[in-house]
């Protein structure tokens, strides 16, 4: 459970980064006219649009990392038995993506920057940003789901985690808790999110990269170490076997 | 064919093909190649207040969320999550994807099952009914499973690989846009609007409207829509789509401009010399847009080979579900029936060629290069022998002095006393003769009752008397004595096919001039850099042999066949064609028409005649002969690419299906690998973009032009005479 927390908050504090990007989108979905009733479900809509994007590529994550790693017959025990070859070598990989990540968040490793968010203000996002003002009642979910798949460093750092779970359950599970971890600040984006002052969300982004850090070494460690997986289970006691 | 056959897609500009679609965007009839085109076009123009625009976006998000959920439960069931105790929960599970599955089916299916449906109306079978058959079966057997209680749905199945495929289209249609972006000028003028100044009021009018003497503003950047004058204004042209050329010409207040430069900064007013449709700029619009709607041999062999596969994969897909039935339970069987249908569906091959092609043209008709059908770049990249006409083509078809035989006279005084009085002709050789004296720095003598004799030259009153310039009777008719040495000299030069004028003054002819036809200054450095590319080289013409041979040794072609009839040409090309296969001619004259339609290739020099433009399937710009060995080296990167992917699309549809059918591929990771197959084929199309231009080639022409220009001088200018001397 501790690990779910973890990615929890760290979801929770990287969402103050999201504010750049996803936030302009949270903003522009904006109040509806028909009340209250009806803006926060469209911020709902939004949000679970997001949301099942996140646990679709948590779960295909865990699933190719599953279909990688899967021997014929061997059970699998992703965090709490051995490892083999291609686990520990999906785990370094997962782990040094992760912490690529996370650097870039304290901003280094700018050019890394580059390659995932210099794809972001495409004519794709530019078009999404006219669906935004339709008042088709599904568009907020449809704007989630293609929001979901922008290119942002969070969500490749835990789909990275969640490919390293080698199972689709906690590989969904990884991205879920990382998902409702942005919920809270995404669904008040509309209202407090721009009134956050600078600095404060320079504080959420450190955190979350943190947060990346931290889960990223352990996941490098689970490649490296010769017993990885226990270190990591110590840490992290409640992951699901 | 059909209208809307001929027309173009609104999104990608490519030609629409037989399966137009056809919608209604902004209250403007839109015609489409595909359903990822019209998504696209409507992506990226659609007003927010317009309601379809937005809807086919939706569609893709809300039938994306659908599939994403089952997929997501379909890969914990495939985990083993609900084993054991939680199988219990499976039914329940089943029924929910069924939910999911429905509007999911319903909202992705629908443009696919429509085109089904529309092209079976019309006894067609399109590539989009594998989709909705293998979809359909998947759907159906699933749901039936549901209601009897099954343990195996495959709604996963049904509603990935249609998002694989919308989001392939989606992805194509983006890709073809990019691909035709060079075209978007030249597709876009009949649409196009110009800024007209009446009565001091600026006023936007549609081109048809503009006729000669229209006072039209363009602005900085913008394109010059019209041939004219410029009335106001001091700026710099890029005229590379007429003239090939892509430095800027200065233009100031008097300067013409060509309708289709872009205007690089300042602001300018032009008098329109005459209507908008019928500049050379509209024509080559028109030309592009009608190659761009002819399909090339490759093409159509793709057409028919896509057509005949159809039924060939739904057999197949048939025997494959027939034999696994026999050895595994019939859902099992199924899939991979539904797995060989996916990976038939031969989605690359339709972006083969015309993309390629597109770029290619796009790309020659930014530099004036006009191609009059994308079989014609095939043909070009294929061609192994290149013809030339002399005259015109090879030559600038202008007299040049190259000799001054003479009877112990001085050259400077000859050339003074013809040019004084040739200076009152407008004849070709006066002209060249008036040139020559300007060249050497002589002065003219001034000549008085000057009178031109038709047919034989031009006589006039000197301080020495009466003088003569002209053929060998004016001579005659004049009764002036021409010596044996020098009679003799004329009829040698003639004979060598130079023209000769005779200078007589005070009752004798006193020296001759020999002129000749001047080498275009490129042409040199062209013949080279084509035989560099591997390519032979011959002379048609229907000059005289010596003249022929002349150029032949100046520019190192020996196929030289000279006084051909334009009957001897067309058999002189068959004989090239028969030990060389494929074949151009390069001309421009009255006479190089036949040959021209006759010829694999007939391409046509800017200078050409109407009815040698009219039969050429690729006209150069006005003095672009140097764009030769670019257009063969684009021709041939067209040709290969296009052949790389349909090997390519060919190829992975054959081993896939062999997969499939051997029960050895998934239908999703088919559909997904299907996908990836298409962006593989637009990108290595696009790589076409990085083509080096002809621009990067423009320094070394200059150098070619000078070395060729003194190479060409020395021997033509030195030699000549020597012999006849």
């Amino acid at each position: 459970m501790t690990y779910y927390l973890v990615v929890f908050a760290a979801g929770f504090a990287g969402s103050f980064h999201c504010i750049g990007m996803c936030g302009g989108f949270a903003c522009a979905l904006g109040r509806d006219q028909r009340g209250a009733g009806a803006t926060v479900l469209r911020h709902l809509l939004y949000n679970s649009g997001r949301l099942t994007t996140y646990c679709f590529l948590g779960a295909l994550g865990g699933a190719l990392g599953q279909a990688i790693c899967t021997r014929e017959g061997a059970a699998l025990t992703p965090l709490n038995g051995s490892l083999d070859a291609a686990e520990r070598v999906l785990a370094v990989v997962a782990g040094l993506l992760m912490i690529g990540m996370a650097l870039q968040f304290f901003g280094l490793l700018r050019t890394f920057q580059r390659l995932t968010v210099g794809f972001g203000s495409s004519t794709f996002a530019l078009a999404l940003r006219s669906l935004v003002t339709t008042g088709h009642p599904a568009a907020p979910l449809a704007l989630g789901v293609f929001n979901g798949f922008l290119p942002c460093p969070l969500v490749y750092a835990f789909a990275a985690e969640a490919a390293s779970t080698f199972q689709a359950l906690p590989g969904l599970l990884t991205m879920a808790s990382f998902g409702l971890g942005t919920f809270p600040a995404m669904l008040i984006m509309g209202g407090v999110g721009r009134a956050l002052a600078p600095a404060w969300r320079q504080r959420g982004v450190w955190l979350a990269g943190s947060c990346i850090l931290v889960l990223g070494i352990i996941t490098l460690g689970r490649g490296l170490l010769p017993f990885g997986a226990h270190v990591s289970h110590g840490l992290l006691t409640g992951h699901p076997a | 064919m059909t209208a809307s056959n001929r027309s173009l897609c609104r999104h990608c500009l490519l030609p629409v093909g037989p399966r137009a679609l056809e919608q209604t965007v902004h209250g403007e009839r839109c015609t489409f190649c595909c359903y990822g085109c019209s998504i696209a076009f409507q992506v990226k123009n659609g007003k927010t207040e317009e309601w379809e625009a937005a809807w086919l976006l939706i569609r893709l998000g809300v039938g994306g969320f659908l599939s994403m959920n089952i997929m997501l439960f379909s890969l914990l069931i495939y985990g083993g999550v609900f084993t054991g105790a939680d199988a219990r929960l499976l039914p329940y599970i089943d029924i929910l994807l069924l939910v999911l599955a429905t509007p999911a089916v319903v909202i992705l299916g629908g443009p696919f099952l429509r085109e089904t449906l529309a092209e079976a109306v019309r006894g067609h079978l399109t590539p989009s009914a594998l989709i909705v058959l293998g979809v359909g079966a998947a759907y159906v057997y699933s749901t039936i499973a549901v209601i009897e209680k099954n343990a195996q749905v495959y709604f996963d199945t049904a509603t990935m690989v249609l998002m694989l495929f919308t989001l392939g289209r989606y992805l194509e249609a983006a890709g073809r846009a990019r691909a035709a972006r060079d075209l978007e000028p030249l597709l876009a003028v009949d649409r196009e609007n110009v800024t007209v100044v009446e009565n001091g009021l600026e006023i936007s009018r549609p081109m048809r409207e503009i006729e000669a003497g229209t006072l039209v503003r363009v602005r900085p950047g913008e394109r010059i829509a019209v041939d004219g004058v410029i009335v106001e204004g001091v700026s710099h042209a890029d005229e590379a789509v007429i003239t090939g050329e892509s430095r800027p010409v200065e233009k100031v207040t008097g300067s013409a401009v060509i309708a289709g430069s872009i205007n690089l900064e300042g602001p300018l007013l032009i008098r329109s010399s005459g209507s908008g449709t019928e500049t050379r700029w509209a024509q080559i619009c028109r030309s592009v847009r009608e190659a761009l709607t002819r399909r090339s041999p490759i093409l159509r062999l793709a057409d028919r080979a896509v057509a005949a596969a159809v039924p060939g994969v739904l057999i197949l897909a048939a025997l494959t579900v027939a034999y696994w039935a026999q050895w595994l339970p019939l859902d099992r069987a199924m899939l991979m029936g539904v797995a060989v249908l996916v990976v038939a569906c031969p989605c690359a091959v339709g972006l083969a060629a015309p993309l390629a092609t597109s770029l290619g043209i796009g790309r020659l008709a930014r530099h004036g290069c006009l191609v009059r059908d994308a079989g014609t770049l095939e043909e070009l990249a294929r061609v192994r022998l290149l013809a030339f006409d002399k005259t015109g083509t090879l030559t600038l078809g202008k007299a040049r002095v190259v000799a001054i035989e003479s009877e112990g006279i001085a050259t400077t005084e000859v050339l003074a006393i013809a040019a004084g009085l040739e200076r009152h002709s407008e004849h070709g050789l006066g002209c060249a003769v008036v040139r020559a004296a300007a060249d050497r720095g002589i002065e003219t003598m001034v000549a008085r009752e000057v009178c031109a004799v038709p047919g034989r030259g031009i006589v006039g009153q000197f301080d020495c008397g009466l003088v003569a310039a002209g053929n060998v009777a004016l001579m005659r008719d004049l009764s002036f004595e021409v010596a044996p040495g020098l009679a003799e000299c004329g009829r040698r030069a003639e004979a060598n096919g130079y023209s000769v004028i005779y200078v007589g003054w005070n009752g004798q002819a006193r020296a001759t001039i020999s002129l000749d036809d001047v080498p275009v200054p490129e042409a040199r450095a062209t013949i080279e850099a084509l035989r560099a590319r591997g390519l032979r080289m011959a002379v048609l013409t229907g000059d005289l042999g010596p003249a022929a041979q002349r150029i032949g040794a100046a520019l190192r072609i020996d196929d030289v066949c000279a006084g051909l009839t334009p009957e001897d040409k067309l058999a002189a090309l068959e004989r090239h064609r028969r030990s060389r296969d494929v074949v151009a001619m390069v001309g421009d004259g009255l006479n190089d028409g036949p040959v021209l339609a006759e010829a694999d290739v007939g391409i046509a020099v800017g200078t050409a005649t109407d009815l040698a433009r009219e039969t050429a399937s690729v006209v150069l710009p006005v003095g672009g002969l140097w764009l030769l060995p670019w257009i063969v080296d684009v021709a041939r990167t067209v040709h290969s690419t296009v052949r790389t992917n349909l090997l390519w699309a060919f190829g992975y549809n054959l081993v896939a299906l062999t997969l499939a059918a051997l029960g050895m591929l998934q239908p999703i990771i088919a559909a997904a690998v299907m996908a990836g197959s298409s962006i593989l084929v637009i990108l290595n199309s696009l790589r076409l973009e990085r083509l080096p231009d002809v621009a990067s080639q423009l320094p070394q022409r200059s150098l070619h032009e000078e070395t060729a220009r003194s190479a060409l001088s020395a021997p033509v200018a030195l030699g000549a005479p020597a012999e006849q001397g």
